[in-house]
């Protein structure tokens, strides 16, 4: 790594600076990898923490193993797109990789499946309060298992279809669905005896 | 397929989980953060020379200052001198360390 870095000729104020504060870091100038990560840490951290509750012990480990790779990749950052969305890229893809590992890893529970239909559902309209809503959430979260709460945050937070979660996941679009109507259920139950 | 209102319901409680606006990293995470990269820059040689930050427009802080006014050669001015500071020790453990002096890279996550 070093600091051959040939920017293209900036177009905004704004461009400039993220070219200079990009050519700092890979200069290896100390104070300009104090403003990166202190830049990058504030863009990301909101971003992973929000997808990996209830996991927050990762938060640290993932933010890291994006700001080195974000670190090692910045010889090809162009300024084509903005620095933050450059950076936010990096962390949507180490995040997918995270998603993919572990529910590729992680053994499926066995469930009653004649269970899967007898869930009603919550009274969700009840909790007017949003911290206490949001708390609850988290906790029903943490009850699940993890392949369940991975599941419906990938789905329902970042937005994928089954066929890209079966995809990434390497499993089929049945057994995704299988995983996610189980989860919902299971999230369902979990929420109402809470 | 369309989504039935228990999905739907689903769906918002969970997407609705959403991050505060401004929500900003801890000071003590960035600070962990900082000290991980800075090794990291270092397993490729060393970092550039204090020189090279006053050059660019960065403030020292005393400690550094010091080693930059020294009559020393640029090799001197390289080491990443927090590695030994108390600031970078109760920066990485505290959300609000007691330090306070400018140019401190681990004083400026505080307040970022």
């Amino acid at each position: 790594m070093n600091a051959q870095h040939q920017p293209q000729m900036p177009e905004t104020t704004e461009g400039a600076e993220e070219q200079r504060l990009v050519s700092g870091v890979l200069a290896k100038d100390r104070k300009a990898t104090a403003e990166f990560v202190s830049l990058c840490a504030d863009w990301i951290y909101p971003f992973v923490r929000h997808r990996l509750v209830p996991r927050a012990e990762l938060v640290e480990d993932l933010m890291q193993e994006i700001m080195f790779t974000a670190w090692q990749a910045l010889p090809s950052f162009r300024g084509d797109a903005n620095l933050r969305s450059w950076v936010m890229g990096i962390a949507r893809h180490k995040l997918e990789d995270h998603y993919r590992k572990r529910i590729r890893e992680i053994e499926m529970p066995e469930e009653d499946d004649s269970l899967l239909e007898l869930a009603v559902m919550p009274g969700f309209e009840h909790l007017l309060d949003l911290a206490d809503r949001q708390k609850k959430v988290q906790e029903t979260l943490a009850a699940l298992p993890e392949a369940y709460a991975l599941a419906l945050i990938w789905q329902y937070r970042d937005e994928k279809s089954v066929r890209e979660m079966a995809l990434l996941a390497g499993k089929t679009e049945k057994a995704m669905e299988r995983l996610l109507a189980r989860a919902r259920e299971s999230f369902k139950k979990r929420w109402n005896n809470a | 397929m369309p989504e039935s209102d228990s999905e739907m319901d689903l769906r918002a409680l969970l997407a609705g989980e959403i991050h505060q606006i401004g929500e900003r990293a801890p000071s003590s995470l960035k600070a962990r953060l900082y000290s991980a990269l800075i090794r990291k820059q270092r397993e490729s040689g060393p970092l550039a020379s204090l020189n090279t930050s006053v050059a660019a427009g960065h403030a020292l802080c005393v400690f550094e200052e010091l080693v930059h006014i020294a009559p020393v050669g640029e090799k001197a001015k390289s080491p990443f001198f927090c590695e030994i500071c108390h600031a970078r020790v109760m920066a990485e453990r505290f959300e609000h360390p007691p330090i306070f002096w400018p140019g401190c890279p681990y004083v400026d996550f505080r307040k970022s």
